[in-house]
């Protein structure tokens, strides 16, 4: 009688601590990525116009290591996923992650030490999660929300919420406001002018 | 960028007179209140009080446009089965009835801000050093206590109210009349509430309504125009001068207040597809989320229950 519960404890031990370890593995993920980009950010041998592009090629792999391309699409577009060929949503994927790029980069390379507190973590399905930092600056503090989706066992940023403003929400209004009036070859045609920057 | 509706001559000419009667009204409306979603500098949002969609931002050569590997599994490009996040589209949208006018107003802010406001903001800022203007900041956001202590009793957030009374009393009497903050000192730790009449409102089930692109003023509402107004009488120094003292200190605070958030608009801007759906959008999430979760962030889980996306 005695084994059973011997064995139940233990099993009930495993689990709860490795309940607990798993509770912390979307702000570790978020934080271990965070730190690569700020490491490329504060590396001195990167100093200079000369390494900028250097510094966005490293960018960009930490990038698609940290980030979803395809979910953070897919919840930009929501309902009008669907309405996009298979081709089209391929193309529309890296067409909004170069948008994103060349739209960030910049305020990113500007990056001098703020510091950045881990504030919360919250689960909110078993594949779904939030974790809540702050960059804090000298004047300031901005609070940064990433939310992350487990998929294929590492858990991957699908949306960014700045002071409570989420990014797919912010762009979902702006292309169900142009799909409303145009085809989706047209919101590509508009993002590759974007791209190219004109 | 899309191809959005010129605005008609109408319109235009309808937003310079209500600019006009604003203006002559002693600008009736604070700026200080708008800027308030705006004091969230890095947001690519709410921030920017002035804006408008410029014909096209010619921003520098891209990376590389060339055809790339497509991203991620080729099963992830399936259809999504369960497109019901449309809900939340509904959620977080506003009613643009005045879309014409509203755009019209955010070609004028675009305008004021690139010609006027920016360029006289940096003329100060090489005069003015950074520090100096934080604290000029901080003390217009010292003067503006009233509003935001009133309001949080209004809205039964005790310990909001309690923190800006002793912020306020920390900061005047050692943070040199406010000039500084010592009060949001790690030692201390009494955070700024954002609490405005608007905001009230909601809480008290007040709708948005629809959405209004004041001149000067930015993104607003039916709701958020009267919380301007009354948030006006919660502003000390309109008992202290003649309202062009109070204008002008005003425009002053816009001043300084541009000064340290050169960049801003221009990245927001650079950043949409269509700045003005991206700042009604912004804004219109900021509120909401002000709303909801007045004094402070929600406590955890409910939150992601709320916006569960």
């Amino acid at each position: 009688m005695r084994r059973p519960l011997t064995f139940a404890i233990t099993i009930l031990m495993i689990l709860l601590f490795t309940m607990a370890a798993y509770a912390g593995v979307p702000t570790d993920t978020v934080q271990a990525n965070v730190n690569k980009v700020l490491d490329v950010l504060r590396d001195p041998k990167l100093k200079g116009e000369s390494a900028k592009e250097i510094k966005k090629k490293k960018l960009r792999v930490i990038y698609e290591q940290m980030f979803n391309d395809v979910e953070l699409g897919k919840r930009t577009l929501a309902r009008n996923w669907n309405s996009l060929s298979v081709a089209q949503r391929q193309e529309f994927v890296i067409l909004f992650r170069q948008v994103l790029e060349k739209a960030y980069i910049d305020r990113i390379l500007a990056y001098t030490n703020e510091k950045i507190v881990y504030e919360r973590e919250t689960m909110i399905s078993g594949n779904l999660a939030e974790v809540q930092t702050k960059v804090i600056m000298a004047s300031k503090e901005i609070p940064i929300t990433y939310k992350v989706i487990l998929k294929d066992g590492s858990w991957k940023v699908y949306d960014v919420n700045v002071e409570n403003v989420s990014l797919v929400l912010n762009y979902r209004t702006q292309f169900s406001d142009i799909l409303a009036k145009n085809k989706p070859e047209q919101l590509l045609e508009i993002l590759r002018k974007k791209v190219k920057g004109q | 960028m899309p191809q959005k509706a010129v605005p008609s001559m109408k319109s235009y000419l309808f937003g310079v007179t209500l600019l006009c009667v604003v203006l002559a009204a002693g600008c009736a409306h604070k700026p200080a209140v708008v800027s308030d979603p705006a004091s969230s500098a890095a947001a690519p949002p709410a921030q920017q009080v002035m804006a408008a969609p410029k014909a096209e931002p010619s921003p520098p050569p891209s990376p590389e446009v060339s055809v790339k590997a497509v991203s991620g599994n080729l099963d992830d490009y399936q259809d999504i089965e369960d497109p019901d996040k449309g809900k939340e589209v509904e959620k977080v949208t506003i009613a643009d009835p005045l879309e014409p006018f509203n755009r019209a107003m955010f070609q004028f802010n675009d305008k004021l801000y690139f010609w006027f406001l920016k360029p006289v903001a940096q003329g100060y800022s090489k005069v003015v050093p950074e520090p100096a203007r934080v604290g000029v900041s901080n003390f217009y956001t010292n003067l503006s206590f009233p509003i935001r202590f009133v309001n949080s009793l209004l809205q039964a957030n005790f310990a909001g109210a309690a923190s800006e009374l002793g912020r306020f009393i920390i900061n005047t009497v050692w943070g040199i009349g406010g000039l500084l903050d010592p009060a949001a000192s790690k030692e201390i730790d009494l955070k700024k509430q954002r609490a405005d009449f608007g905001q009230t409102l909601g809480v008290y089930g007040v709708g948005q309504g629809f959405y209004i692109h004041w001149p000067l003023l930015g993104p607003s509402s039916p709701r958020d125009t009267v919380g301007i107004v009354g948030d006006i009488f919660l502003y000390p120094s309109i008992y202290l001068g003649p309202w062009e003292v109070w204008a002008g200190a005003r425009v002053y605070e816009r001043f300084n207040d541009t000064s340290l958030r050169i960049g801003d608009y221009e990245s927001l801007k650079e950043a949409a597809i269509d700045p003005y759906v991206a700042v009604r959008d912004a804004y219109v999430q900021y509120r909401l989320n002000m709303i909801k979760h007045k004094g402070g962030p929600p406590p955890p889980g409910v939150k992601g229950l709320l916006e569960n996306n």
